[in-house]
């Protein structure tokens, strides 16, 4: 295959969610979902092997009622699985609300990417660089499938099995993402290293901070580019719970972070960069989560 | 289904087809249609040289099959074009020559096009943000910047906005 042409298969083209549930049902592994395209289309120009290409491709582009972004103060936010990453950057409630979010939005891909990359496509993609990924683990939330016999919806945090591979099952449309509602108190931010700017990163991090007075009460850290799948650093989270966000109490976090990733040497950066600068980057996001950059 | 049969409104004309749902929509416009001003560059996304916009909004026409683009409103380089006149974009690139081989060009202006229709005066920053996904190889990028300051500062409509301030000093 070349980067011009695409193998042969049949487009599936379902008008409404209950049809492509169906589609789903009744061709299941055979079929590769495609919302934006983005991701699937270069997959589908280089697979390699004839095992790996699909039968069928489903394009949503005619499903109608998931290309929402809709924000709730007491629910939280919903992304339809047809919102693009551009439809982040136009809502001021993400922007006030899920900071982190945005600026990941903000740095990802192109123009053109934005336009048309769904924000569920990055996280089905399950690569551990997307940067919407980063910054969705690190706030928390649900994925929400429908399948044939209903609704199921799946914690961020069970959602990655292993790399370009999800909790979602062959039957099930990933239909919505759920962000729940900052708790008083929250800050998050999201930083990435990259070569150019329309790079994948090198390294990504996001935090969720809960601030009470001085002393952090819950902490989220995500980090990409150093596991199979987007990571997160529990260990390191534990470093900053309960505690002042001192020079010392940061230190500490950053010194936990090389202990908790698996990076490797790859075309974008080594194993040894990416050890050296992770806590590095994992700091200077804490600052800027709690403005002081 | 192998083939689909579609209609695409390319710069205000409809155009009914049949297409292989295998092809893109860059390929349905150079290769079908003759449009061969929309250029295949990387093939991938991340050149920006077969940018078109869709609904107004630019996107890459080699990551699009063409069999999703029923009743959608395309625009490619052709269409902003009066009968051969140059519209102010199309112009500013000519005015500050930020043009070498050409290639990237249609890209940038359909890049251009869409940031000026968001941000009629955007910042060097906001320029560059913007044409971040629009590969050159020749020019350097200076006089690609030069060119869509020029071009926002020569839309149609700014200066009849600016006119009536003026005669208000007087």
């Amino acid at each position: 295959m070349s980067s011009r042409t695409l193998p042969e298969f049949d487009l599936l083209l379902p008008q409404s969610i209950p049809e492509a549930v169906e589609l789903l049902a009744t061709h299941g592994g055979r079929i590769t979902v495609m919302a934006g395209g983005t991701d699937v289309m270069v997959a589908l120009k280089f697979s390699q092997q004839p095992a790996q290409l699909p039968e069928y491709v489903m394009s949503l582009e005619y499903v109608p009622g998931l290309a929402y972004v809709l924000y709730d103060p007491a629910k939280g936010l919903r992304v339809g699985a047809k919102a693009t990453v551009a439809d982040l950057l136009e809502s001021p409630d993400v922007k006030q609300h899920y900071r982190s979010l945005w600026d990941a939005a903000q740095v990802f891909a192109t123009g053109q990417v934005r336009n048309t990359a769904t924000v569920l496509g990055n996280l089905l993609r399950a690569s551990p660089a997307g940067d919407c990924s980063c910054a969705i683990y690190a706030i928390g939330g649900t994925v929400a499938f429908q399948g044939r016999a209903g609704r199921r919806e799946v914690d961020i945090d069970d959602f990655w099995i292993s790399y370009g591979q999800t909790a979602r099952q062959p039957d099930e449309l990933a239909v919505e993402l759920v962000l729940p509602p900052p708790a008083a108190g929250t800050h998050s931010a999201f930083r990435r290293l990259t070569r150019t700017s329309e790079d994948l990163a090198k390294l990504n991090v996001a935090v969720q901070l809960r601030m009470s007075g001085e002393t952090c009460v819950e902490a989220r850290v995500a980090m990409g580019c150093v596991a199979p799948t987007p990571l997160r650093l529990k260990q390191t989270e534990a470093q900053l719970c309960g505690k002042a966000l001192t020079a010392e109490v940061l230190e500490r976090a950053a010194a936990a972070v090389a202990g908790e990733i698996s990076p490797i040497d790859d075309k974008r950066s080594t194993a040894e960069y990416r050890r050296q600068v992770s806590g590095v980057l994992l700091r200077r996001t804490i600052r800027q989560a709690c403005g002081v950059a | 289904m192998k083939d689909r049969n579609i209609t695409l409104h390319i710069n205000g004309e409809a155009h009914s087809l049949t297409v292989t749902v295998n092809r893109t929509l860059l390929d349905v416009l150079r290769d079908e249609l003759g449009m061969t001003e929309t250029k295949y560059g990387c093939g991938t996304g991340e050149c920006g040289a077969c940018t078109v916009l869709v609904e107004g909004k630019a996107v890459n026409s080699c990551l699009t099959l063409a069999a999703t683009m029923d009743g959608k409103r395309i625009t490619t380089v052709a269409g902003l074009s009066d009968f051969g006149r140059l519209d102010h974009i199309q112009q500013a690139f000519v005015d500050e020559a930020a043009i070498q081989c050409g290639y990237c060009t249609p890209g940038m202006v359909m890049k251009t096009a869409s940031l000026l229709a968001k941000n009629p005066d955007p910042s060097e920053a906001e320029i560059r943000h913007a044409l971040e996904g629009n590969i050159c190889r020749c020019t350097g990028y200076e006089k690609i910047v030069k060119a869509v300051k020029k071009a926002a500062q020569t839309m149609p409509g700014r200066a009849a906005a600016v006119e009536p301030c003026k005669e208000a000093v007087q």
